[in-house]
């Protein structure tokens, strides 16, 4: 089972926090798991929800010219990537 | 005997401005209809086809080429493969457009991948009847399944143009539609396709979702009107960035309060209206929402109070009186207050349901026993949208199963969360459900702590 790193830990207490999950535990999700739909079960909204939150706390902005085009939001590990390489950047 | 000549309408305007823009590309109209011609040919013999294209211009082009082949738009609430077989049962030979990764769809697809290259059709704009039908709409009826709204080619004429005069697109600047809405929503289709079809305006083909993309669409659109959500209006003033000023924003799907309309016209720097619309009736009125809290019934539109209580509206493009889904105050036949939703009408971020459908769906699943949802208070004072809840009684099902089962027939905005497995609903002796023992239940297991 792949463990968190220590900046997905992070990420995913902000996860959990900005979305009021209050039935999950940060530790518990799966870094390589899907966020939508069959993972955490989350959707467009917390999708908005979330990159509010990630511009907030690490000043990155979120795109997408399509609000299906998910990558960035495809699990833990690629969210946490996509927040790390464009904090360095800017 | 003669026939009566068969009263039409053109199917686009014929204005200067492109139709469409794709990336930093300027559709003409003569591209768009060679577009729309080129996919009606390819179209298999039907009364309808569903009109699933995401892409704004795929779905214009969709739409037109429905249209052209005498067919029916199919617009479904949601995706889920139960709503669209529900559908499909009424229109057995009704393929579905589509322009993403829908490989799970049980129907026959067309893809739609138009980007305006297909040359310019040359003639004479083509004219569609006037009495053909256009769109089926579908809103959740408390029974049954999804009831169907039938809307012309006249009907949609008609609230188009009221709209155009309204929001001074008939000669104005010719701007571009940025839209966040889908175009399958009634808003969607009346505000950012038929806007562009029929006005002096171009509809932008993508979908600026996070505030980010908005801002950047505004940037390489001038001059613009952004037609969004008070949800994405919402995040758009909490995203803290500087924006380019539109020449207008128009606003609908759920009431915005006007501190927040007040907010969004000091940032972005423009007016906003709002526009007041359901799925069974359409776009019917607007407002200014910082100077004014009653609606303007667009012109030629009419209300009316019945006995039973209900208001109805009356128009050019509702030939018979259309029952409103609001508690509304009719002050004249032409200015109205809306007080809140119908008690079975729920609104989460800006999407529709009725409460009765919901709870029929969710005790429709095999092995769900009893169930309720339960709709989220209207004094939580909390940032973004608050969900709906739902008590199972389900001993062989797990809670994911459930919720699967769901996905299948309602938009993912309604799936509750938590749902939460319970013995036994704490029905009282009449079969009634008491809101404050839900939230109790609720609490109990763990949720509101």
């Amino acid at each position: 089972m792949p463990s968190q790193t220590a900046f997905e830990q992070e990420v995913a207490q902000l996860i959990v926090d900005s979305l009021n999950l209050e039935e999950v535990a940060p530790e518990e999700i799966e870094p390589e798991d899907a966020l939508f739909r069959e993972g955490l079960g989350l959707d467009s909204i917390d999708a908005l929800e979330l990159a509010l939150a990630i511009s907030r706390a690490y000043g990155v902005q979120i795109r997408s010219d399509d609000e299906n085009n998910r990558e960035i939001f495809a699990s833990l590990r690629a969210l946490s990537a996509h927040i790390e390489a464009n904090r360095a950047t800017s | 005997m003669t026939d009566t000549p068969q009263v039409t309408r053109p199917l686009i305007a014929d204005t200067p401005a492109p139709l469409a823009r794709i990336g930093d590309r300027a559709i003409s109209r003569a591209a768009f209809l060679a577009d729309a011609q080129a996919l009606a040919a390819r179209l298999p013999q039907a009364r309808a086809a569903f009109n699933l294209c995401q892409d704004r211009y795929h779905f214009a082009v969709a739409f037109a080429a429905i249209l052209l082949r005498g067919q029916v738009n199919l617009l479904p609430p949601n995706r889920g493969s139960t709503t669209l077989a529900e559908i499909a049962s009424q229109y057995p030979d009704a393929p579905a457009l589509v322009d993403g990764p829908d490989a799970e769809i049980a129907i026959p697809i067309l893809r739609v991948s138009a980007c305006g290259a297909a040359g310019e059709a040359t003639g004479a704009i083509p004219e569609i009847p006037a009495d053909q039908t256009a769109v089926l709409a579908f809103s959740s009826g408390s029974t049954g399944t999804p009831t169907a709204h039938a809307r012309t080619w006249e009907a949609l004429h008609a609230v188009t143009w009221q709209a155009l005069e309204c929001f001074d697109l008939v000669d104005g600047s010719g701007p571009t539609l940025i839209g966040t809405v889908p175009p399958q929503h009634m808003y969607g289709l009346e505000s950012t396709l038929l806007y562009a079809l029929l006005g002096h305006a171009t509809l932008l083909a993508g979908r600026p979702f996070y505030p980010e993309d908005i801002r950047a669409a505004l940037a390489d659109c001038t001059p613009a009107v952004l037609v969004t959500t008070p949800f994405h209006l919402s995040a758009c003033l909490r995203a803290g960035l500087e924006w380019p000023t539109p020449e207008r924003i128009l606003c609908a799907t759920a009431p915005l309060d006007p501190e927040t309309a007040g907010q969004a016209e000091r940032v972005f720097g423009c007016r906003l209206d709002e526009i007041y619309g359901c799925t069974e009736a359409g776009a019917i009125a607007t407002r200014r929402t910082t100077r004014e809290s009653d609606w303007t019934a667009y012109p030629g539109v009419q209300l009316h109070r019945n006995d039973d209580g209900l208001a109805r509206v009356q128009g050019p493009q509702h030939p018979e009186a259309v029952p409103l889904p609001d508690h509304i105050e009719v002050r004249d036949v032409s200015h109205f207050r809306m007080e809140g939703r119908l008690a079975d009408q729920l609104n989460i971020a800006g999407k529709r349901a009725s409460l009765a459908d919901l709870n029929r769906r969710l005790n429709a699943i095999p092995g769900v026993l009893d169930g309720v949802f339960i709709p989220p208070g209207t004094d939580q004072d909390t940032h973004g949208v608050t969900r709906l809840a739902a008590l199972v009684v389900a001993p062989d099902r797990s809670a994911a199963e459930i919720q699967a089962a769901l996905a299948e027939c309602m938009d993912p905005l309604f799936l509750p969360r938590p749902l939460v497995r319970v013995d036994h609903l704490p029905r009282s002796a009449t079969g009634k459900l008491p809101r404050q023992i839900l939230l109790d239940l609720l609490a109990h297991h763990g949720q509101c702590a």
